[in-house]
C-alpha cells in the first residue's frame, strides 16, 4: 500500500497541478490548445531527457547534452549559410551529436573515467567548438532556410486538432527509446549495468561497448534537441541549448520517483518534463513573477524527490 | 499522504497569489531574455513608471537568455489573452510566438527590439540621428575645414547607417576632407585592431596638425584611436575623437577633458516610457502608423560626461 502510494505520488501531484491550474484558469488552462501549446514548448526539453534516460538507467549521467544541443544548432545554421540543403544540413547536424555521444561513451567505458568528469569536459569542448564555429554571433535571418524555421511553427491535423511538428518528433523519439529501453534485451542490460555493474560483468554482458553506445543515444537525442530549438526560433546561437541540461537531469529524477525501484523510466521522464511544462505554462498565465517562479519549481522538484525518500525510509 | 499536501499548498499558495492579483486592470506582459543587463534595467524602470501611473498590471517574464523561452511565454501570454505584450528581443527569432500573439489579437509592441511586420510598433532610437550629432559636431569643431579620419563597419546595417550620414554630412562641406575611411576587425571586440589601424595613419601622417579628426561609427574604434594618439605623443595636437553609444570607458575618457570630446547616449529610460506611451495608445484602440518610433538620443560632452 506505501510502495504504491509512494509510486503514484508524482503522478498524482502532476493531476493535483492540471486541476489547480483547471480550476484558478477556466478559461485558458484546460483547453485543447493551451495543452498542445504544451506539449510543443516541453518537446525540446522531452527529447533530451528521454535520451537521457538511457544513460541514467545504467547510472551514469551526462553533462554535455546542453552544449552539443547549441553545437548541433550552430552547425546546422552555418552549413545552411554556406549553402547545404536543409537535409544534408540536419544529417550534419546529428552526425556531429553522435560523434560527441562516442566520445563520451569511450572516455567513461574505455578508458574509465568517471562521467562526471568526462562529460563536463566534453561540456566545455562542445562549448567552445559552438562559439568556433559561429564565431561567437547569433545565426539567423536569410542564412536560415525559410522551410526550416516553418516547420517548427507547422503541425499535422489529426481529428480536427493540429499536433504541432515539434510534439510528434518528440512523440516519435518517446516510443522509440521506450520500445528500445523496456522492450529489447539491449534496455534490460542497460538497466541490469544500472543495478550492478561488476553483476552485469559477471553475467556475461559486454559492459563497456554498451555503456559507450547508450551515451551515443544520448549525443544523438541532443543533437536532435537542438535542432528542433533552432528551428523554433529560426536561428541558432553558441549557448542557446545549455539550459536544457539541468533540467533534463530534474526531469529525469523527477520520474525516477514513479518508478518501484527508483530506475529511470521513460514514461516516467515523460511525466517529469510535462510537470516542468505545466508549472512554467501555468504559473505565466497566472502572472506570478518569473523569479518566484522559478523558485516554485525548484521547490516542488525537491518536495516530490523527497517524498518518495521519506516513503523509501519508513516503508 | 504527507508529501502530496505539501506539494498541493506550495501550489495554492502560488494560485490564490495569481488570482488575487487577476483582477479587471489591463494587463500588460513584458518579455525579455536579458532582464539581468544593465541596460534592460533602464527600459524597464522607464517603463514601470508610466505603467504604474496608468494603474496596469505589469507582469515581467525573464527567461534567462533562453529565446525559445520568449517564444513559450509569448504563447502563454496569448493563451492568457492578456491586453498588450512587450518584447526585448529580435522579432525575427521568436517569429512563432509573435503569430500566435496576432492570432489572438494581442497587440506586441517592440522595446528596441528590431522592426518587424508583426509587431505594433518597435520603439528605439534613430542610428541615423545619433550619427549627424556627432559628425555634425566634428564638422563645427574644425570650423568647417579639416582632414578627418573615418572608423566604419558597413557589413552591420545599424552601424552601416551611422556611416552614411556621416558620409553625406562631411561630402557637405567642401573644405572637410576624408582622408581614411577604415573599417577595423571587430573579431576582438574592436579596439585593439583599430589602434593599430590609427598607428599606421599617424606613421603616415606625421606632420602635426595633418589629422584634425577622427570620426568612429561606435565607441570602441574611438577609444583605440585614442590610444594610438596618446600612445604616439601626439595627443596636445587639437585631434577631435568623436565616438557614439556613451559606453562608461568613452564616458571616463570625454569626462578627462583629452582628444576623445563627445559621444551620444542612447536615452534607455525615455525608451521605455515610449514603450509605454506607444502601449497605452494601442489600449485605447489606436492603430499605429509608425512602424518605428525614435527616442531622441543625447550628445555626451564633457560638461555632462559624468552624469
Amino acid at each position: 500500500m506505501t510502495a504504491s502510494l509512494r509510486r503514484y505520488a508524482t503522478l498524482l501531484g502532476f493531476a493535483a497541478i492540471l486541476v489547480g491550474f483547471s480550476v484558478a484558469l477556466p478559461g485558458t488552462f484546460p483547453t485543447a490548445r493551451n495543452l498542445l501549446n504544451i506539449t510543443q514548448q516541453v518537446s525540446m526539453l522531452a527529447v533530451v531527457a528521454f535520451a537521457m534516460t538511457a544513460v541514467m538507467a545504467m547510472g551514469d549521467f551526462d553533462l554535455s547534452v546542453g552544449a552539443m544541443a547549441s553545437l548541433a544548432g550552430v552547425v546546422a545554421a552555418s552549413l545552411f549559410a554556406a549553402g547545404w540543403s536543409i537535409p544534408a544540413g540536419i544529417a550534419a547536424a546529428l552526425a556531429v551529436g553522435l560523434a560527441g555521444g562516442v566520445v563520451n561513451g569511450v572516455l567513461v567505458a574505455y578508458l574509465g573515467i568517471l562521467p562526471f568528469v568526462a562529460t563536463l569536459g566534453t561540456l566545455t569542448i562542445f562549448s567552445g567548438s559552438s562559439f568556433l564555429v559561429s564565431g561567437g554571433r547569433t545565426i539567423f535571418g536569410g542564412a536560415i532556410p525559410a522551410g526550416f524555421g516553418a516547420f517548427a511553427r507547422g503541425g499535422v491535423e489529426i481529428v480536427g486538432l493540429r499536433i504541432p511538428n515539434l510534439t510528434l518528433v518528440a512523440l516519435a523519439v518517446l516510443l522509440v527509446l521506450w520500445v528500445l529501453l523496456e522492450h529489447t534485451s539491449y534496455g534490460r542490460r542497460l538497466y541490469a549495468i544500472g543495478g550492478n555493474a561488476e553483476a552485469a560483468r559477471l553475467a556475461g554482458i559486454r559492459v563497456r561497448p554498451l555503456r559507450a553506445s547508450a551515451f551515443a543515444i544520448t549525443g544523438l537525442g541532443a543533437a536532435m534537441a537542438g535542432l528542433m530549438y533552432a528551428s523554433r526560433v529560426a536561428s541558432a546561437n553558441p549557448t542557446q541549448g545549455d539550459g536544457l541540461m539541468l533540467d533534463a537531469i530534474a526531469a529525469v529524477f523527477l520520474g525516477m520517483t514513479m518508478s518501484e525501484e527508483s530506475e529511470p523510466r521513460i514514461f516516467g521522464t515523460l511525466v517529469g518534463v510535462l510537470i516542468l511544462a505545466t508549472l512554467n505554462n501555468g504559473l505565466t498565465q497566472l502572472a506570478v513573477d518569473s523569479y518566484v517562479r522559478q523558485i516554485l519549481v525548484g521547490a516542488i522538484i525537491l518536495a516530490a524527490v523527497a517524498s518518495s525518500r521519506l516513503g523509501l525510509s519508513r516503508g | 499522504m504527507t508529501s502530496h499536501r505539501w506539494t498541493g499548498w506550495t501550489l495554492a499558495a502560488a494560485l490564490a497569489a495569481g488570482a488575487s492579483a487577476a483582477t479587471a486592470q489591463e494587463r500588460v506582459t513584458v518579455i525579455t531574455p536579458y532582464l539581468a543587463q544593465p541596460g534592460t534595467q533602464f527600459y524597464l524602470d522607464g517603463f514601470r513608471a508610466e505603467a504604474e501611473a496608468r494603474g496596469w498590471q505589469v507582469n515581467v517574464v525573464d527567461t534567462a537568455g533562453d529565446i525559445a523561452a520568449v517564444v513559450s511565454r509569448l504563447e502563454d501570454a496569448a493563451t492568457q489573452g492578456v491586453d498588450a505584450i512587450v518584447i526585448n528581443v529580435d522579432p525575427a527569432q521568436v517569429e512563432a510566438g509573435l503569430i500566435e500573439a496576432q492570432a489572438a489579437g494581442i497587440p506586441v509592441i517592440g522595446m528596441d527590439a528590431g522592426a518587424h511586420p508583426l509587431l505594433a510598433t518597435n520603439v528605439t532610437s534613430n542610428g541615423y540621428a545619433m550619427a549627424a550629432e556627432t559628425a555634425a559636431y566634428v564638422v563645427n569643431r574644425l570650423n568647417g575645414s579639416g582632414r578627418v579620419v573615418m572608423f566604419v563597419f558597413d557589413p552591420f546595417p545599424p552601424v552601416q547607417q551611422r556611416g552614411v550620414i556621416a558620409d553625406a554630412i562631411f561630402a557637405n562641406h567642401p573644405d572637410i576632407e576624408v582622408i581614411d575611411r577604415v573599417t577595423p576587425d571587430v573579431q576582438d571586440g574592436g579596439i585593439a585592431d583599430s589602434r593599430a589601424r590609427m598607428e599606421a595613419i599617424l606613421a603616415a601622417n606625421p606632420e602635426p596638425g595633418s589629422i584634425d579628426a577622427v570620426w568612429a561609427a561606435w565607441d570602441q574604434p574611438a577609444l583605440g584611436a585614442l590610444q594610438a594618439i596618446e600612445d604616439a605623443g601626439r595627443a596636445d595636437e587639437g585631434i577631435v575623437i568623436t565616438g557614439i553609444d556613451a559606453n562608461p570607458q568613452a564616458r571616463e575618457a570625454i569626462a578627462a577633458g583629452g582628444p576623445f570630446e563627445a559621444s551620444v547616449a542612447q536615452d534607455f529610460e525615455g525608451i521605455g516610457r515610449a514603450v509605454a506611451d506607444a502601449t497605452a495608445r494601442l489600449l485605447a484602440g489606436e492603430d499605429l502608423r509608425e512602424k518605428v518610433i525614435f527616442v531622441p538620443a543625447r550628445l555626451v560632452t564633457q560638461a555632462n560626461a559624468a552624469e
